[in-house]
């Protein structure tokens, strides 16, 4: 028997083998490819529900977290954004808002300066500056998960960005880009789902433009112990209920949860840009170490 | 167990990392003072600094590279350097910097590595005057100590270093006010200030100051009030190639000129009518007792 149960064991060793190390998907321990899949469908079955799952857990701040991001971003008009894990296009939208009153600006600032136009030619460059309120800056929004992506596009139809978006299925972990190609990537929430996170890094350097910035707004850990509990017996106590409630989904927000407790703290995440090759990393807490934006540059 | 990937890239940047590691201990020598003033979040030796201000923010150590390739500091040299010709049209601002940093080829999102209102720049452009400025008086004095040149009198050579160094704002005069507001903003007052000292100490210094007592300390002060002055007449000043500014400087260096003397003509006449009265004071008691004597 101990013949017959060899071959047995060695086909599921290999089979382990095959799917990949061991990782973790919240406080389970499962494969690289159960894991990728997991995932996957968490974010299906949330898709719909995300932005109001999102205001009611985060109590309406994240719209302020994503804010400080874009701020801190400071795009230019001409800017190329690649935001990943972007979804439902919370990062993309405000992108486009911030540069466009930055636009307005430029040529307000433009028009001044030609206070000795006849009005026949201010009428005329009008015209021709109505086709570029956005300076040529484009937003393009990566995800992996097909719900996610319809869901933005909806929303951006429904709230009017016509120009400027475009909308691409990809893996974090293998871009569908080619090198070189952008100012800016931002992954804003997302990095904590990818499952190699090294080598989304190492993708985000390769995309990136020499003078790039790479832009990561995420949970992190928190280390005021007072606050850390309140924040655990709020994470673990009322999220899940909220997901049970409003989206009917109790395991998925458990995962949520489970996952921010499971990322790497802010130290080590600043370690791992590095490692990818990233210069002038450092990282900023955001409502002490509840949430982390960090940042790097391709140099 | 664990099984990692090695792709070809980790080869390259393991050996970058073991690069970083080897020169973490090779310290880049500071080849100007301007470097140590402004790179306040810094990007060079320190470890973690303790936060400063609401939120929290820590700067990493990028790494330092080795003499081949550039280090991050000398790569934000040249961009703000670059930025530097495209201030006169748009100012003092982030978007000067991502200008100078498209010119260099990098993206313009280069310009996130520096604040948002331009102070680098300010604090950049700053140093580079002071350093012109002492180059430039490093040469006169050798050719003074060559005998190719006159020694100038103190006042005509204050006046010149001041003209000189007034001189390198004349292409951005028109954003200069702009930039002053950003130098006296809370955060950036230790590095103007320290820039502005160590340029008057260099005037001074080349002038041929070598008092060891408290006019080291009045003597600058009176010279950065002439400087600081004369900056805030140059803004306003429209006439041909600055002139009524150079007059204006011209009234102040000789009035602290005369202040000086005036100073010490007070002090010794204070000396003299003390001397005068400790005499008559002695005569009168020398009277009175001869007085007493004869009656």
């Amino acid at each position: 028997r101990a013949l017959l149960a060899r071959p047995a064991g060695a086909l599921r060793a290999l089979r382990a083998l095959a799917a990949g190390p061991e990782m973790h998907f919240g406080f389970q321990t499962v494969t690289e490819e159960e894991r990728r899949e997991k995932i996957y469908q968490v974010f299906e079955s949330v898709a719909k529900k995300y932005d109001v799952m999102n205001d009611s857990m985060t109590l309406g701040i994240h719209r302020v977290w994503k804010d400080i991001l874009v701020h801190k971003m400071n795009p230019s008009p001409g800017t190329l954004l690649l935001d990943v894990a972007g979804g439902t296009g919370d990062i993309a939208f405000r992108f486009i808002n911030y540069v466009r009153s930055i636009r307005e600006r430029q040529l307000q600032r433009k028009l001044k300066h030609h206070q000795n136009l006849s009005w026949q030619e201010i009428f005329e460059s009008y015209q021709k500056d109505k086709f570029n309120s956005l300076g040529d800056s484009q937003v393009v929004v990566c995800d992996i998960n097909r719900e996610m992506l319809k869901v933005g596009k909806q929303k951006a139809q429904h709230l009017g960005y016509t120009e400027g978006l475009s909308w691409v299925l990809g893996n974090a972990e293998e871009l569908p880009f080619d090198d070189d190609m952008f100012d800016v990537y931002t992954i804003a929430f997302g990095i904590r789902n990818v499952t190699r996170i090294d080598l989304a890094l190492q993708e985000a350097y390769r995309v990136l433009k020499p003078g790039g910035r790479f832009l990561c707004l995420e949970f992190s850990h928190v280390s005021n112990p007072l606050l850390s509990r309140l924040y655990d017996l709020y994470s673990f106590q009322v999220i899940p209920v909220l997901g049970e409630v409003i989206a009917g989904d109790w395991k998925s927000y458990q995962y949520l949860v489970e996952s921010i407790r499971r990322f790497p703290p802010q130290e080590e995440l600043k370690a791992m840009i590095e490692d990818a090759g990233f210069f002038k990393v450092d990282y900023e807490n955001l409502n002490f170490g509840i949430v982390a934006i960090h940042s790097g540059f391709k140099l | 167990v664990r099984c990692q990937h090695y792709p070809p890239l980790r080869a390259l940047q393991a050996s970058a990392v073991l690069r970083r590691v080897s020169d973490e201990h090779k310290k880049e020598p500071f080849t100007s003072s301007s470097q140590q003033h402004f790179d306040s979040p810094p990007a060079g030796h320190q470890p973690e600094q303790e936060p400063q201000g609401p939120r929290p923010s820590y700067t990493g150590q990028g790494g330092q590279e080795s003499e081949d390739y550039e280090s991050e500091e000398q790569l934000q040299h040249r961009i703000l350097t670059a930025a530097l010709e495209f201030v006169p049209e748009h100012g003092w601002t982030a978007e000067a910097i991502a200008e100078g940093a498209k010119t260099l080829g990098l993206s313009v999102a280069a310009a996130g590595m520096f604040h948002s209102d331009g102070s680098e720049l300010i604090l950049h452009f700053v140093s580079e005057c002071n350093a012109k400025l002492s180059e430039l008086l490093e040469k006169e004095q050798k050719q003074v100590q060559l005998g190719e040149a006159e020694k100038k009198p103190i006042d005509a050579f204050l006046r010149d270093a001041v003209e000189a160094r007034l001189r390198m704002l004349i292409p951005y005069i028109e954003k200069w006010p702009q930039a002053l507001s950003v130098l006296l903003l809370p955060r950036n007052i230790p590095s103007s200030l320290n820039l502005l000292t160590s340029m008057i100490d260099d005037i001074m210094h080349y002038a041929g100051d070598q008092s060891t007592d408290f006019n080291w300390y009045t003597r600058r002060a009176v010279l950065t009030g002439i400087y600081n002055t004369t900056e805030l007449v140059m803004m306003q000043d429209s006439s041909p190639d600055f002139e009524d500014t150079w007059r204006f400087l011209e009234n102040r260096v000789a009035d602290a000129m005369t202040m000086s003397n005036t100073a010490s003509q007070v002090q010794s006449t204070g000396e003299a009518v003390v001397q005068g009265l400790m005499g008559a004071a002695v005569t009168v008691s020398s009277a009175e007792t001869g007085r007493a004597v004869r009656a």
